[in-house]
């Protein structure tokens, strides 16, 4: 078994209930990293997302606190789009449906 | 947020070791394919789905080659804009190592600096093994280039979030 480095912990229980479900929306996940800057996240959530600050910022600390935040939600090709543009940026980003 | 010129004061020496580094990552990213199994390009092309192999597959499929060739045009752009900085003499003790140069960075440029710089410390931190925030070995000297790069990427952010 490989040790994945760099990375973050993904940790997502396989829910063998969760079959998609149209009703719920999909989401981009940022996953916490070891490596990117505190101050380079806060940059590319305002760039990119085109947040203020002060909400740029919490969303950093709660990848950086919680593990992982929810960036956007909304349609899954959406999502997957802004999952490209993360990891364009570096960011660990992974697309889901809403959990239950 | 963006708009303005960034301009960057670095010594040649230092511009020096900067281009010799990206120069490095753009032949990493030239000379491999993600399915060699580098964890330092796996890093860059995470799965996008953590919980359906299908999907991330198709996913990579789709952006995989487009994000490393974005990559790779980057660091182009970063290594051109270090071209006139990094002329630097052999002699290890010329003054001219140490003058101080200026590199002027227009916003599409400063945007491919700031990937790049954060994409080669992904790969540094995959070579070094960082797994967690606590690892960070002072006396290992590759780490003082991860901490190098972090300085300057941090110095780049600082510039672009202070335009207003």
């Amino acid at each position: 078994m490989m040790t994945p480095l760099a990375t973050p912990s993904v940790d997502e229980r396989i829910d063998l209930s969760s079959q998609i479900d149209p009703a719920r929306p999909w989401q981009t996940v940022v996953w916490d990293d070891p490596v990117n800057l505190m101050s380079y996240v806060t940059h590319v959530f305002r760039e990119y997302f085109g947040l203020a600050r002060a909400e740029a910022e919490r969303l950093m600390l709660a990848v950086h606190n919680e593990g992982h935040a929810v960036v956007s939600q909304g349609a899954r090709e959406q999502m997957e789009l802004h999952a490209q543009a993360m990891h364009d940026y570096g960011l660990w980003a992974t697309v889901r449906q809403e959990p239950r | 947020m963006s708009g303005r010129v960034v301009v960057m004061e670095i010594t040649r020496l230092e511009a020096g070791h900067l281009a010799s580094l990206v120069g490095q990552f753009a032949d990493l990213l030239r000379d491999s394919v993600p399915e060699d199994g580098d964890p330092a390009i796996a890093r860059m092309v995470p799965p996008a789905y953590s919980d359906d192999d299908e999907a991330a597959r198709e996913f990579r499929a789709l952006t995989q080659s487009d994000l490393l060739d974005r990559r790779g045009a980057d660091a182009a752009i970063v290594l051109d804009s270090l071209q006139d900085a990094a002329q630097i003499p052999d002699d290890p003790d010329d003054p001219a190592l140490l003058e101080h140069v200026e590199i002027r960075l227009d916003p599409p440029s400063a945007h491919a600096w700031l990937r790049t710089l954060a994409a080669v410390r992904l790969v540094l931190a995959t070579r070094l093994g960082v797994v967690d925030d606590d690892d960070h070995d002072l006396d290992d000297p590759r780490f003082g280039i991860y901490d190098w790069i972090g300085y300057r990427l941090d110095g780049l952010v600082s510039a672009l979030d202070s335009e207003g």
